[in-house]
Parts: structure tokens; sequence; C-alpha cells
């Protein structure tokens, strides 16, 4: 799973040589193994290399604040986001959903590595939300597809279909 | 792609929707808003400009090629790229759609209440209170439209979004505090998001959004009035006169409370009073007036030839005292890209210094290619100090640059001068070959 999201992540950074990955341990952490120098261990720390060495850094955030706030997201999509139960998807979208109110990324006012992780590691849930569900977490669901449709980022994962008119206008907004 | 020069009055939001879609769509856009180049009231009523531009408005567009276009939203649909216009004929439409909704939804409201907040127009209760109503349903429907979609056609950022938020610009900054817009979240959301992409903010700069609604302000319409009753005042005096003239300006009030919901032609007037605002004080106040006239020097090099003429008059001309030399060049090159971005840097730079220019000349030089450029100038300053500290909207780009202020008498100032002035030459000290030049004049 985190092989073929760090392989399209390659892909939409214009990196051209594909690097190879091993895995480690019992939660099959990714591990990279450049020629010279120590392995990079972990979704984050790898991807963030890979955005390095794409020379694309303002996706790493142009400010220190944003910087700030795309570590944070980085941060929650291994620690909540990849560990979460059954139970706790509703409230993670719950979470998103408030603080997409007012926001078109996730950090700053620009599109960010945390967009691109977070949309990969959110894929299989929005997968699966009916149409009704889609709709309570709108917010989510808008920042979601804006993600999917920004240019050569959905290369592995299968797009998800969005209504734009809502079917059930009844609830909150 | 398209090059030429927009005609306007300066913080014109009409021609921003021109110059923001160029900065998207790379085009080679030169702004004519202060003299020389374009003095308001002047310029735009001369023979030769009404020849190109029958109504004498602006903004209005001359392409290098002589291609001459006026109404601000042709001007800006000339100069975007295909997926600001809508790559398919739906999204096209779309986007046609949005820029009609801002004229005949938007502005009509948004003029009638932030016009009298900025004194460029009478106040009148009764068509403010409707104007609110009129912003509110306006803002509901964008809301509504909004929540659902990032931007308003697509997936990104289109001329509807440029047209929209430029006409919504006035009404953040002026009167929608945050408990008026407070309702409206997804609206909010994306003026915010559209504000600060790179292409508005080398326009817009940095907006502010409102915090506390401006009301009325009667003596900067009093002021921006024209004065025609003041000497008749002076010569009655007495407290005779007091009584008929109350009567009169009563009877002018009822006039005008009975006017209905103000004409086009009218906001245009109110438009020409806003440009006219009276000017910040001068930041080069200090300094003894100088011998060289700089806009004659910029008359002879825009209209005759460069080395025959301009740089023979520069340097029979300039008054060593008053103005100083300086070389800048920008200290980042190995961050240069596409060189059209590289060009947008610059003209981004010239944009923000626009007080500057009565002040100063510039020639800023791009050499070589994609990702192999540099940038480097020629700046001639009033004053012996460098120019930008002296004001703080001046600040935002020159400590970007490395500056070295030239020996006016050396044979290196000479050479640097002519070879920048005139776009030709070895240009040795850079090692790149010229690209392209833009003029700060």
């Amino acid at each position: 799973m985190a092989l073929r999201e760090l392989s399209s992540l390659e892909k939409c950074l214009g990196l051209k040589k594909p690097n190879k990955y091993s895995t480690q341990g019992e939660r099959k952490v990714p591990v990279l193994q450049n020629n010279n120098g120590p392995a990079v261990v972990g979704l984050v720390t790898i991807a963030s290399s890979l955005v390095r060495d794409a020379k694309k850094t303002e996706l790493l955030g142009n400010t220190a604040e944003q910087r700030a706030v795309v570590q944070q997201w980085l941060e929650y999509r291994v620690t909540r986001l990849d560990s979460c139960t059954k139970d706790e998807v509703k409230v993670i979208l719950k979470e998103l959903n408030h603080y997409l109110e007012d926001k078109v990324y996730l950090a700053g006012n620009s599109f960010t590595l945390a967009d691109v992780l977070m949309y990969y590691g959110i894929h299989y849930i929005i997968m699966e939300l009916a149409v009704q569900e889609k709709e309570k977490y709108l917010n989510v669901t808008r920042w979601f597809d804006h993600i999917q449709h920004y240019p050569g980022v959905r290369h592995h994962l299968p797009p998800v279909v969005v209504l734009r008119n809502r079917v059930y206008p009844s609830g909150q907004h | 792609m398209a090059a030429g020069t927009l005609y306007t009055y300066a913080e014109n939001w009409r021609a921003y929707k021109a110059q923001i879609a160029a900065q998207y769509s790379g085009a080679r856009l030169k702004v004519a808003s202060s003299p020389p180049a374009f003095t308001f009231g002047q310029t735009n009523r001369s023979p030769a400009f009404l020849n190109n531009f029958p109504l004498g408005k602006v903004p209005a567009y001359q392409g290098d090629d002589g291609f001459c276009l006026f109404e601000s939203n042709a001007i800006a649909h000339y100069l975007s790229n295909d997926a600001l216009r809508g790559s398919t004929p739906q999204a096209s439409a779309q986007v046609l759609q949005w820029v009609s909704f801002a004229d005949s939804e938007i502005i009509p409201p948004a003029s009638a209440w932030v016009f009298p907040t900025l004194g460029i127009m009478q106040f009148n209760k009764q068509a403010t209170e409707q104007a609110k109503e009129e912003v509110k349903r306006v803002l509901t429907v964008l809301n509504q439209h909004l929540n659902t979609r990032t931007f308003l056609v697509g997936e990104r950022v289109s001329l509807a979004d440029i047209a929209v938020a430029c006409s919504l610009l006035w009404l953040y900054k002026q009167v929608l505090e945050p408990a008026f817009r407070q309702p409206y979240p997804n609206v909010n959301r994306w003026f915010v998001t559209c504000i600060n992409q790179p292409q508005f903010k080398a326009i817009l700069g940095e907006v502010k959004l409102c915090e506390k609604m401006a009301q009325f302000d009667a003596k900067k319409f009093a002021e921006s009035q024209p004065k025609k009753e003041a000497p008749a005042k002076k010569e009655k005096g007495g407290k005779d006169a007091g009584k008929p003239q109350q009567q009169q300006e009563k009877k002018e009030k009822k006039k005008e409370e009975k006017k209905p919901a103000p004409a086009a032609e009218e906001m245009d007037e109110c438009e020409a009073a806003l440009a006219s605002e009276p000017k910040t004080k001068d930041p080069f106040a200090h300094l003894p007036k100088s011998s060289f006239i700089l806009d004659e020097f910029k008359r002879k090099y825009s209209n005759e030839d460069t080395l025959s003429v301009a740089l023979p008059y520069f340097w029979e001309n300039l008054d060593r005292e008053g103005y100083s030399i300086w070389y800048g060049e920008y200290r980042f090159p190995d961050e240069l890209a596409m060189t059209f971005m590289s060009c947008n840097l610059i003209t981004g730079m010239f944009q923000r210094l626009d007080k500057l220019r009565k002040n100063a000349f510039a020639s800023v030089i791009l050499f070589g290619t994609n990702n192999a450029s540099s940038i480097s100038g020629i700046w001639v300053f009033r004053g012996q100090e460098l120019a930008f500290p002296l004001s703080e909207d001046w600040q935002i780009d020159y400590e970007s640059y490395n500056w070295r202020k030239l020996d006016v008498e050396s044979e290196e100032c000479k050479t640097m001068v002519k070879e920048y002035f005139a776009w030709e030459g070895e240009f040795k000290h850079v090692g790149k070959p010229f690209n392209q030049g833009k003029i700060f004049k």
C-alpha cells in the first residue's frame, strides 16, 4: 500500500527514475535504500526526501507557519489516519470536515505534500462512503474532489464520483 | 502570446482583472497608470487616445502589434490562456456566465453601498439599505454554489474567479465586516484562497479584510465635489444670505434623494473621482529641486532613438547631485525557472513600485534561458541614497537584490547605462545572452 503510494508520489513529483523500496517490521514500514548513505525509513521521511529530490520544496510549505502545518498533517496521517479503527473513522471525518470549512488546502493557501498524503491515506475511506455520508462531510468531499483533480496526483487510485448537486439538501449548512 | 500596454488609473479593480489574467497566462503586459505614460483625464481625452478608444474610458488595451481593445472583460479575456477561459464549450460558457454575473448582479449594489463610504457619492440611506439586501442575496447565491466547489468553474482558478473576486474586492475591504460575512463561509474561504494565490497577490498586494463596516465619509465627499458654491458664499456673507442658501441646499438634497439607483454612467464619474483622490505625501519632499527633468528624458527615451538621442540627452542633462545611478542584481538566480515567471517577477516589482515612477527610471533585463537565467538592471533615482527605504510601499522586493551605487563618471557606468538602456551590447559582467528587457518609467 505505502509502496504504491510512494511510486505514485514519484510520478506526481515528476521524478523520472523510480526508486526501489523495501519494508521492515510487522507494520511494513517502507524503507528507501540510497546508494550513498544510510537508509531512509518511514513514509513521511521518504516522501519529504522525494520532494527535496524533485526540487519542489514549496510542497513542504513556503513560510515557517505553513511548513509547521504541513508537518502537523503528515504526522496526523501516520499516527491517526493510518492506525484508526472503524469507529474512529467517523471522528476523523468530523474533525477534518470542521477544519476544512474555511480552507481549500490543508496547509496555507496552496497545495502541499500534506494534501497529497492525506488524499492517498483517506482514499479508501471516501471510496466506501454512501452519497448521504459524502454530503454529511461536505467540506472533506469538496477538498477530496479538488485534490483528486489536481494534475498528476491520482495515479494508482480510482476516481471517486462526487455529486455537485446535493441530493439531501435538508442536512447541515 | 499577447504583449501590450494597459492604460488605466492606479488601483482600478477593472484593470486588475486583466493584470491578474496576464499573471496567469504570462502575457507581457505593461501598465501605463501614471504620468508621463498616462494622466487620467488628459491622456484619455486626447484625440490620439479617442481615435483608438472612442469612449475615452479606461482600462484600455493596446497591443504592441497595434491591436486595440476597450471593456475590461474583453481585455482580460484576450490576455487569458485557455485554462482561464474554460477549455470546453461548457466551461467557457460558465466562465462567461460568472463574468456577466459579476457585472450585472454584484457591481451595481456593491457600488451603491461602497462609494458613499469612500466619499465619492452622496449617501442615501434607502439606497444603501437596498444595496445591502442585494449584496446578501448575491452572497447567498455564491455561498450555495461554492458549498460543493473549490473554484467557480472546474477545479482550477478561471477568469470567473478573477472577475467575481475583483468585483467583491471593495466590498470585502470596506464594508463586509466579520459579522456581516459570517453567514457566507464558503464565499469567504474561496475569496481568501483567491486573493492569496501568488498571481493575485502580485497585483493586489496584501488585501486586508474589513474589520468594521465603513460609513459615509461626508468630509471626503464634500472635498471631492467641484467648488461651485464656495465663492458665492463668501460674497454674500451676513445673516440674510444664510436662509436662501439653506433652502437651496435642501432642494438639492431632495433632488438627490429622488434619484433612483445610480446609473452606470454615474458610476464612472464616481470612479473618476476615486482616481483623483489626493495623493499621499511625497517621500522625496526633503530633496531640493533638480534641474534634470526625468519626464522629458522618459519622453525622449520612449519616442526617439536611444543611442543617438535619448542617451546624449541623458548625459548632457543629468543632475549629478540630484540623482544617482545604481546597479541592482537579483540575489537568487538559481531559483529562476521559466522565463515568463522571471518576467512576472520583474513586472510585479515594477507594479509594486508604482508610486516611485515619478522619481525613477530603470531598465531591468532578464538574461539567459529557462532554468539558467539572471536578472539585473540599471536604476536612476532621485537623491543619493537608495530610494526604497523611503516608503513602506517600496520595500517588498528590493532586499532580493544586491545594490551597488555606480560612479557616474566612470567608464563602467557609462557602458552599463548604454547597454542597459539600449538593450544591446556585450553585457560582459553577465555572461549570459540578452533574453528580454523591462523598462520602469
